[in-house]
């Protein structure tokens, strides 16, 4: 959860409602400028090291063969490993109306 | 409706997209024209069958509307007509659209045809009744992404009550069926009633996520055993549970599709369509926002349904913790809607992640082409990590059903 609040940092709201109608970048770039180039890169090297074969694949398609999609494709051991983790678990807690076991 | 020769085409490159600028143009009533649509494709150049569909279904809703290709099909120009809905006379037989989906459609869910229909149809002029059909039709959710058509009925269809369209409004699976793989077919039913036309939706001001108070579920075997939904619950349920108590998955077992077997020694033959199992779960908050997850086993087949419940629970946990008011697969509705909404500012609470998505921008990006206005944006505050959309209703409405 730390982590999170870490990356968020970059996100910030000014930036993107500048950079939303600026034509000139496509919208692939301007994600990347909202997040921070610098944390961009560190995140491709960080995929890159992982045994993620999915993000490289997505990544190598050609753009011109991407379809549109309702549900973005993940990395769904990643997203095991995130939600096993009790840190991130109770930071999620707080979303969720936890009747009588709020106390547990 | 604008005179064509009032207003230049607007132009845009490209298949991405391609659905929501021909769902904006026959909102807006501005022509368009699409060129370099997947032209620099060896093997498939052009508009792909599930577009031209889109395409057949305009026009099946619309009066009026002309639609050109170029030879190869990567060139395109649509002048959108009035949306008059299924109306008697213009396709539609007793008072219903048949819409069949041929075999090669089967690559997307029924739900790509039908959350933008739905988009359309309270600006219709008059009532929305369709029939999705054929072997092209698969209700489940699909590996290209799309939602499953339970998910449309419980976390898209609800959200039209915030605008103020909720009478008469159905999503009726008549026949379930997965994705098939390659050179199968699907044969699922789908039939969409949409008979809430409005003038103006509401302006909408949604901006308090509330909390997780329950999840809701649909799990679904078709063809295969019921012990897979049995199995696939258990899964999802053992991440879930941990969250929130009041967790309730329903179970959907039937029988594989029949389709057309196309032989010639038994002409009127039936065969099974594409079998499989899956599972759509949809979070409410106690605000009545709604988040949604969906899975199901791939046509290869070879995924245990543990994997699949788990990794549907965990998709769900993940787009809650996007937070905002919205999920991504529903800002598409959602700021459609307050865009055409009255000239007023409506205000929407999205998650960082939603809002800071490639679809997202583009949609601002072509909404502001049509003409709307750009979007204002602002942090939330109080603490959260939210953002604070807020778009200009264009007032344009019905044009239907302007009272003159």
């Amino acid at each position: 959860a730390r982590k999170m609040h870490g990356r968020n940092r970059p996100y910030r709201t000014t930036e993107l409602a500048r950079m939303m109608y600026n034509l000139s970048l496509t919208p692939a770039e301007v994600l990347k400028k909202w997040r921070g180039e610098e944390e961009e890169e560190e995140e491709e090297n960080s995929e890159d090291e992982g045994d993620d074969d999915f993000f490289k694949k997505s990544k190598a398609a050609d753009a011109a063969e991407e379809e549109d999609r309702y549900i973005p494709l993940y990395d769904y051991a990643a997203l095991e490993e995130k939600w096993e983790d009790e840190e991130n678990i109770e930071a999620l807690k707080s979303r969720f109306a936890v009747g009588h076991l709020a106390g547990k | 409706m604008t005179e064509p020769e009032a207003q230049p085409l607007l132009r845009f490159t490209g298949h991405r997209h391609l659905r929501t600028r021909l769902l904006l143009a026959t909102l807006t009533g501005r022509a368009i024209r699409i060129s370099q649509i997947r032209s620099t494709s060896h093997t498939h150049p052009g508009l792909t069958p599930t577009e031209v569909s889109f395409l057949r279904l305009l026009d099946a809703v619309t009066n009026g509307s002309s639609i050109e290709f170029s030879m190869t099909g990567t060139t395109l120009v649509y002048r959108p007509g009035l949306i008059t809905g299924s109306s008697e006379g213009l396709g539609a037989i007793g008072g219903v659209i048949r819409h069949e989906l041929h075999k090669e459609c089967a690559s997307r869910g029924v739900s790509w045809w039908i959350v933008p229909l739905c988009i359309l149809s309270p600006f219709s002029k008059g009532n929305m009744n369709v029939v999705f059909h054929g072997e092209g039709c698969v209700t489940g959710a699909t590996p290209a992404g799309d939602i499953s058509a339970d998910t449309v009925r419980t976390a898209i269809l609800p959200l039209y009550r915030n605008f103020g369209i909720e009478r008469n409004i159905e999503l009726r699976i008549l026949k379930r069926s997965c994705a098939p793989g390659p050179g199968k077919s699907a044969g699922g039913e789908v039939q969409l009633v949409f008979n809430h036309q409005v003038r103006l939706p509401k302006t909408l001001h949604l901006m308090n996520p509330g909390r997780v108070k329950r999840i809701r579920g649909v799990a679904y075997a078709v063809g295969v055993s019921g012990s897979n939904n049995a199995r696939v619950i258990e899964a999802a349920r053992g991440v879930l549970n941990k969250f929130v108590p009041d967790t309730y998955i329903f179970s959907d077992v039937s029988s594989a599709p029949l389709v057309p077997s196309n032989d010639k020694n038994n002409p009127g033959g039936k065969k099974k369509g594409a079998v499989g199992f899956g599972i759509s779960l949809v979070a409410e908050s106690s605000t009545h926002c709604l988040y949604s997850a969906d899975m199901s086993s791939p046509p290869t087949g070879g995924t245990p349904p543990e994997d699949i419940g788990k990794q549907a629970a965990y998709q769900l946990l993940e787009v809650i913790s996007q937070g905002g008011c919205v999920e991504k697969s529903a800002v598409e509705t959602m700021v459609c809607l307050m865009a055409m909404g009255s000239e007023d500012v409506g205000r929407l609470a999205m998650g960082r992640d939603v809002v800071g998505s490639e679809d997202v921008i583009q949609l601002g990006r072509d909404l502001s082409e049509f003409g709307g206005s750009g979007w204002g944006l602002r942090d939330a505050g109080e603490g959260r990590d939210d953002l604070i959309v807020s778009v200009v209703g264009r007032g344009v409405g019905n044009v239907g059903r302007k009272v003159a």
